[in-house]
């Protein structure tokens, strides 16, 4: 543990988004439930935290979803934690695990956290009656931590296979493959695995056969040309039409959250590329925001600039290669190959920045790695009068393709109420016809310095997600122009104690200096005590770190809230009705990454 | 072509035959496992156009095709298929190389890239694709994953596709970019015309024998060690 006596106490008295002072949610939660126990927690994030006991959780819930003021109707995310080695000294009512409900009201544009507090083998009520997208959360958490949800419909594994022993984010629990006996697969372990990846409809509540039609069960994936990664979904098929859809994930869980609890803050960044990894540094900053605002950093205005620059480089990226790869899973071949020709061109401004294509690992804490080099505006402008041009023509070969249309528009909708209800963001959401951009409605890291519009759709089927994703580009390009022209000078450093690595020309001034430069790049610094959530507005929806710090070098628990993980819990909804060459251009639509789905 | 008078060993020079229709050649056709024949010194390049016809070892020119239309597997597992991807478009272009040919069906395919993280809910199911590849099939793992568990030393991991898969090449990066696939495809396809097969299971002694496959690191040693600068990102 490392002397943290020359860190000052975090300045959180910065942009924060609402704090519990202003935000009277506790105020109307007390108000209706007089008699009951609340325990608010105060967060460096802003956000109302409440524990709630939980015999009381289903009421809580309900009230603030349905009969509330401007109701809590998304429910943004519901994890857990093992709260059995924490440090830091509270009064919350802490006890082995606390399952966390993090809901948020597009009418309020807040959120709320609620917090139960649980011993080893407790079980809380399930929240899948009220919100359906808590089902797959709740089997993440039972999975993963071994928390209990009495009423769920089918609590059972979803990440790791269903032959693993014990849950992974435990903390008692090994984090290291080589901490395990050697990998080996023979031929028992071989049969063993893929009986326990066979499908069983009755698991699920599924008829095999109706009165006059038996049902076929067909399986897609988990390697499949049109599934866009390592993906299993499977059919219930009357004839042609599918009638259910079970999707099966966990084939890219690369355990990302228990890497948070290993690596040190500044250490861990390079893995929050590769959580979206068509997004790069996208990932990078909600991470280095959330840990910023726990250690009080405020960044100079060129870091902040240089962020949304290499944020929308990386959009306009990866939404080209949904252009390209939706297009071809509908049958257009020849498109992708162009949008892959212009990916080079935004990779050749993102390498010529930071020196390396997809997962750049740029983003520092307090600041960027390094600074823009000479003429970096040079290819970025090269870009800025190229794309547009190509996607103009784009339009006539791809989107106004009467074939396209045909396979694409009305395929696969879904309204906003729907959207809202399975926790769908992003393009996707805004293809609905909802005007919701994070970017817009809490900017950060100086996207209120932009002009750009927020384009919406309006019936949330393939075609309009795909379009959504052009009319991006061409705001981003618009973005990238005010980069390039509005450029601040500065530092691409804050100057304060806790940016990582430290700034190099104290180190050699002083013993002091020296040991504290020493000190903040072999062991990293150690972030004060606290909890933060940044959503950010990523590539495909809404993406954030809920990290918990109890003042060591490390996170004590790192939470990724992902788009795909939401967006793949859809895919019934949407191929409900549809025949299979259907699925595949919603699975094309989508935009998900296995990656940022497992994590 | 009897089993008789099929060269068995690379080393074997190849024997003067009666159909032969001029002269044979000794010297350059003897290269072991040299597919083409070079011209001799003597030849004008103009009169070794005018003949229609070379040598070879038969199957010296079966390794020769077949190293050139090495078809890859759809198969990705993560980040490192996008680059893979990325190399089989336009402006990198696998084609290049006889690659282009992605095959939907591991049936059909010649070579399995394992572009990503090898994942222990996954393995299985690798392992039943290998499986149903055709010989002769090859093994590249593409990125740090796969050929070491990389980064990812954590519990839902294999460290390593070779502890259950028989790799031929290995690509290092993080993900490694579209070159550096092809620097370890043109590798694999160096190694096939190498190798020596059977031409068929009437033929020859049966079994692969697999050339070397030297360290890149080693060959590549000098060639990095005289690297003294680095440029910087301004500089082409």
């Amino acid at each position: 543990m490392i002397d943290v006596a020359d860190t000052p106490a975090p300045d959180t008295t910065g942009a924060q988004p609402a704090t519990r002072a202003t935000d009277p949610v506790l105020a109307e939660l007390m108000a209706r439930f007089p008699d009951r126990h609340f325990t608010p927690q105060a967060t460096v994030d802003g956000i109302p935290t409440v524990w709630i006991s939980r015999c009381d959780l289903l009421e809580v819930a309900r009230y603030l979803k349905h009969e509330i003021d401007a109701p809590y109707s998304f429910l943004y995310d519901l994890t857990a934690i093992d709260e059995r080695q924490r440090r830091d000294a509270t009064d919350a009512p802490r006890k082995d695990f606390t399952t966390v409900y993090h809901l948020s009201s597009y009418d309020r544009g807040r959120d709320v956290r609620l917090k139960v507090a649980l011993g080893d083998g407790d079980s809380v009520p399930t929240l899948s009656t009220l919100w359906p997208a808590a089902n797959w959360y709740e089997r993440e958490a039972w999975d993963l931590f071994g928390v209990g949800f009495s009423g769920h419909p089918n609590l059972c594994r979803i990440l790791l296979p269903p032959t693993w022993d014990g849950h992974a984010l435990r903390k008692d629990h090994p984090a290291r493959a080589t901490e395990f006996e050697h990998f080996h697969l023979d031929q028992l372990r071989m049969e063993k695995e893929h009986e326990a990846l066979h499908f069983k409809p009755e698991d699920w509540g599924m008829a095999r056969q109706s009165d006059n039609a038996d049902f076929l069960f067909l399986n897609l994936g988990p390697n499949h040309p049109s599934a866009h990664g390592v993906f299993r979904t499977v059919l219930q098929m009357d004839g042609e039409v599918i009638l259910d859809a079970v999707p099966d994930i966990g084939y890219h869980h690369r355990g990302a959250e228990k890497m948070g609890e290993r690596q040190s803050w500044h250490s861990y960044i390079p893995y929050t590329d590769r959580i979206d990894y068509l997004g790069g540094v996208v990932n990078e900053l909600p991470y280095v925001l959330a840990v910023e605002q726990m250690a009080g950093i405020t960044v100079p205005d060129r870091v902040k600039v240089a962020r949304v620059m290499l944020c929308e480089l990386f959009r306009i990226c990866s939404h080209l290669l949904l252009y390209g790869t939706f297009v071809q899973d509908v049958g257009g071949l020849s498109p992708v190959f162009f949008m892959f020709t212009d990916r080079q061109k935004v990779y050749d401004c993102i390498e010529r920045i930071t020196g390396f294509r997809m997962h750049p690992a740029f983003f520092r804490i307090g600041g960027l790695s390094m600074d823009l080099p000479d003429g970096w505006h040079e290819p970025v402008q090269e870009l800025i009068d190229w794309l547009p041009g190509r996607l103009d023509e784009y339009d006539k070969m791809a989107m106004r393709n009467r074939t396209l249309k045909v396979r694409a528009q009305g395929i696969g909708a879904c309204t906003t109420d729907e959207a809202i209800e399975w926790g769908m963001t992003g393009p996707n959401l805004r293809s609905t016809g909802l005007e919701w951009d994070l970017r817009k409605k809490k900017p950060y890291s100086g996207y209120d310095w932009f002009d750009f519009d927020v384009p919406t759709g309006k019936r949330g089927d393939c075609y309009d997600r795909c379009q959504l994703r052009i009319d991006e580009m061409r705001q981003s390009i618009r973005i990238l122009q005010q980069c390039v022209d509005n450029m601040p000078a500065g530092d691409y450093k804050a100057r304060h104690p806790l940016t990582t690595p430290p700034l190099k020309e104290y180190a050699m001034e002083h013993i002091e200096t020296l040991i504290h430069h020493f000190m903040k790049v072999s062991w990293g610094p150690a972030i004060p005590a606290g909890e933060c959530c940044i959503p950010v507005e990523g590539t495909k929806g809404l993406n954030s770190y809920y990290l918990t710090s109890d003042g060591d070098t490390r996170s004590y628990r790192t939470r990724i809230r992902t788009p795909s993980f939401a967006h793949l819990q859809m895919i019934p909804l949407l191929s409900r009705g549809h025949t299979v060459s259907d699925l595949v251009a919603i699975l094309g639509s989508i935009d998900f990454v296995m990656a940022d789905c497992d994590r | 072509m009897s089993s008789k008078d099929a060269p068995h060993e690379a080393t074997i020079p190849a024997q003067p035959r009666k159909w032969t229709i001029s002269k044979p050649v000794a010297g350059p056709a003897a290269q072991p496992g040299g597919a083409i024949p070079a011209a001799r010194p003597s030849q004008r390049p103009d009169e070794q156009t005018q003949r229609p016809f070379f040598f070879s070892k038969l199957e010296a020119l079966v390794a020769w095709g077949r190293s050139h239309s090495v078809w890859p597997f759809n198969f990705g597992l993560s980040c490192c298929y996008v680059e893979m991807a990325s190399s089989f478009t336009a402006p990198h272009d696998i084609a290049r190389f006889g690659s282009e040919v992605i095959r939907a069906s591991p049936r059909q395919a010649d070579v399995i890239v394992i572009s990503g993280t090898v994942f222990m809910k996954m393995a299985p199911v690798i392992q039943r694709l290998y499986e149903q590849m055709m010989e002769p099939r090859w093994v590249i793992s593409m990125g740090s994953c796969a050929n070491s568990g990389g980064m990812y030393d954590i519990y839902s991991v294999v460290q390593g596709v070779d502890k259950f898969l028989p790799v031929d090449v290995y690509v290092p990066g993080c993900p490694p970019r579209p070159e550096a696939l092809f620097e370890g495809l043109l590798l694999l396809q160096s190694a096939i015309r190498e190798d020596r097969r059977p031409l068929s299971w009437t033929v020859g002694p049966q079994g692969v024998i697999k050339a070397d496959r030297p360290s890149q690191k080693a060959a590549k040693r000098e060639a990095r060690m005289a690297v003294t600068k680095l440029r910087e990102p301004h500089e082409s």
